[in-house]
């Protein structure tokens, strides 16, 4: 349903996508990751259609269409990153208008507001509302026209807690539906949670392709936990080390490195040599570390 | 449920626009001050003269000319401007959908060009009933070129905004600093700059000069174009005066600036769709 074929973007002189290809077919969800300034709002406005590619090709429907083309903009609904209104207009008037847009049935309005949890606000001016609740406005005007590709930038960026039940909703709906979705986030949890697949842009180039449970794998692998022991001793840390060896104490905690599967045998190892826990944390693996990581690991299969 | 068609797609963006022009500040605004300024004027051409009262249509018309010449532009290009200039996350979510960019951009320009015309209409209906139950009728087909030209000027500089705008997706006050800058320019400065011009020059290239700056200049090619409506070249500043003693009489004059105001109604905002249909949101 989208299909980018070596599609680069070059502003002046930046590069802001370079040949990427990459294929999102019907009734998947998948996720752009990355870094700011990796690529991944260029690559969805260019599906949306917004922007030319410098080389390549960008296409959605089936049969592909170029995106720039206002037939194959049909089948696609898009949401930006920061969506603005006019501020004298109501919510229920802007939603109105891109339902007559859109060629939607009447009765979509109020179910789009009433999903977008914005029903007792229809008649509010737009200027009164929170950031959040426009936000909401521009989910229900992405909502409004059942479109079978649905192109999301960052839309939990600044979603209020109801904004993002939305959003999951509306994801989860779209899946079930059989429907295509193409989001980017910096949030793993959005990402972990609702795509099938990852691509990961750095740097304007696709380093890595994932599924979720690879993605949460690989980070996992890249965790850390931390440890306060009663009666830290050297017997602790070599038993630790006999499963972790990259443990350390750092002040009185222990600190161990590694994939999150051997945290219950370090534990276990723990216990072993009588010690006591008092308080444990883990952390998963931070992503500018990863997205280094996977750049060293492109850079090694294509010097 | 289909998608409108075309006309339909320019009428939806167009009332859009009418709605957001009317319920912002700076139309109703311009139509206030218009309409003060326009009653204003009309009483203070024999005030001035020490005479007492409204002046009738004609005397109105070449009094309010100024008047347009100067507000019009100016109106036009900064309410163009804010309006053609959205904010990037409004641009992006209105032409991501399936509309030609054509389609918005002329739909919009005809809903500004509604609420501007709306604004000056209002001016003028009231300088005109109060000529009228004052003066009565005489000279009103010259009061109601003056009107026309006002509304050109309007539809002009309405093209000439959404050229700025299309070039600055984003950066509203770039683009306002330069439409300030355009109505100074094609205001204030091309005049003086051309008569400073011309008396450096020898007469027959002056003249041509002087010629080329009526055709060029919307403002210019107005302003020739309703005085010599109204009342002839007697009120012709020099250049207008070099244009009409070149172009060999009234009506050849009258052909070569409705050439020139229509092209300015359509090149301004042919550039601006192609530019537009070429950018990247």
């Amino acid at each position: 349903m989208i299909r980018f074929r070596a599609f680069s973007k070059r502003f002046g002189n930046h590069l802001a996508v370079e040949r990427l290809t990459l294929d999102v077919g019907r009734g998947d969800v998948v996720a752009l990751l990355g870094p700011n300034g990796s690529g991944k709002t260029t690559s969805l406005k260019a599906a949306a259609g917004l922007i030319r590619p410098t080389a390549g090709e960008v296409a959605v429907g089936d049969p592909p269409r170029p995106s720039v083309l206002a037939e194959a903009r049909r089948i696609t609904s898009y949401l930006p990153q920061r969506v603005s209104f006019p501020d004298t207009l109501s919510g229920l008037e802007v939603v109105e208008f891109y339902r007559a847009l859109r060629g939607a049935p009447g009765g979509r309005v109020q179910d789009v507001m009433k999903a977008a949890a914005l029903n007792g606000a229809g008649e509010r001016a737009v200027g009164t509302y929170s950031g959040g609740m426009v936000q909401r406005l521009g989910l229900a005007v992405a909502m409004l026209p059942d479109a079978p590709v649905l192109l999301l930038d960052e839309p939990t960026a600044a979603l209020d807690p109801d904004g993002l039940c939305t959003f999951y909703g509306l994801v989860e709906r779209h899946r079930s539906d059989g429907r295509t979705v193409l989001f980017s986030s910096h949030q793993l949890g959005d990402v972990e949670r609702l795509a099938d697949r990852i691509a990961v842009l750095v740097e304007g180039r696709l380093v890595a392709t994932f599924t979720a449970s690879e993605l949460a794998l690989r980070l996992a692998d890249r965790g850390v936990m931390r440890l306060r022991v009663e009666r830290t001793s050297d017997a602790v840390l070599a038993g630790v080390r006999t499963i972790a060896p990259r443990a350390t104490m750092v002040g009185s905690d222990l600190v161990v490195p590694g994939p999150a599967a051997d945290r219950p045998r370090v534990l276990a190892a723990l216990q072993a040599t009588g010690a006591t826990v008092l308080a444990l944390t883990a952390e998963e693996g931070r992503l500018d570390a990863f997205y280094h990581e996977l750049i060293a690991e492109q850079e090694e299969r294509h010097p | 449920m289909s998608a409108p068609g075309t006309l339909a797609m320019v009428r939806l963006f167009a009332r859009q626009e009418l709605v957001l022009a009317v319920r912002s500040r700076w139309t109703p605004i311009f139509a206030v001050v218009f309409a003060a300024l326009s009653l204003a004027v009309g009483f203070s051409g024999y005030i001035v003269t020490g005479g007492f009262g409204m002046q009738d249509f004609a005397r109105t018309a070449v009094s309010l000319v100024q008047l347009v010449l100067l507000l019009v532009p100016l109106t036009a290009l900064l309410i163009g401007v804010m309006a053609l200039a959205p904010e990037r996350g409004a641009a992006e979510l209105l032409f991501a959908q399936p509309v030609p960019r054509a389609t918005v951009l002329v739909g919009k320009l005809v809903g500004l060009f509604e609420a501007l015309a709306a604004a000056q209409l209002i001016g003028f209906g009231a300088a005109g009933l109060t000529v009228f139950s004052q003066a009565g009728e005489t000279g009103a087909g010259g009061f109601l070129l003056m009107v026309a030209g006002s509304l050109a000027l309007t539809a002009i500089f309405l093209g000439i905004a959404a050229l700025i705008s299309v070039g600055n997706v984003g950066r509203r006050a770039r683009a306002l600093a330069i439409a300030l800058v355009v109505w100074f320019v094609a205001v204030v400065l091309f005049d003086v700059a051309i008569l400073g011009v011309a008396t450096l020059l020898r007469s027959g290239h002056a003249s041509r000069l002087l010629v080329t700056a009526v055709i060029v200049n919307p403002v210019d090619a107005v302003r020739t174009g309703t005085l010599l409506g109204i009342e002839g070249s007697a009120a012709f500043g020099a250049a207008s005066l070099a244009f009409f003693r070149i172009t060999g009489g009234s009506t050849a004059a009258a052909a070569y600036l409705l050439v020139s105001v229509g092209a300015w109604l359509v090149v301004p905002t042919v550039l601006a769709v192609r530019r537009l249909e070429r950018a990247d949101l």
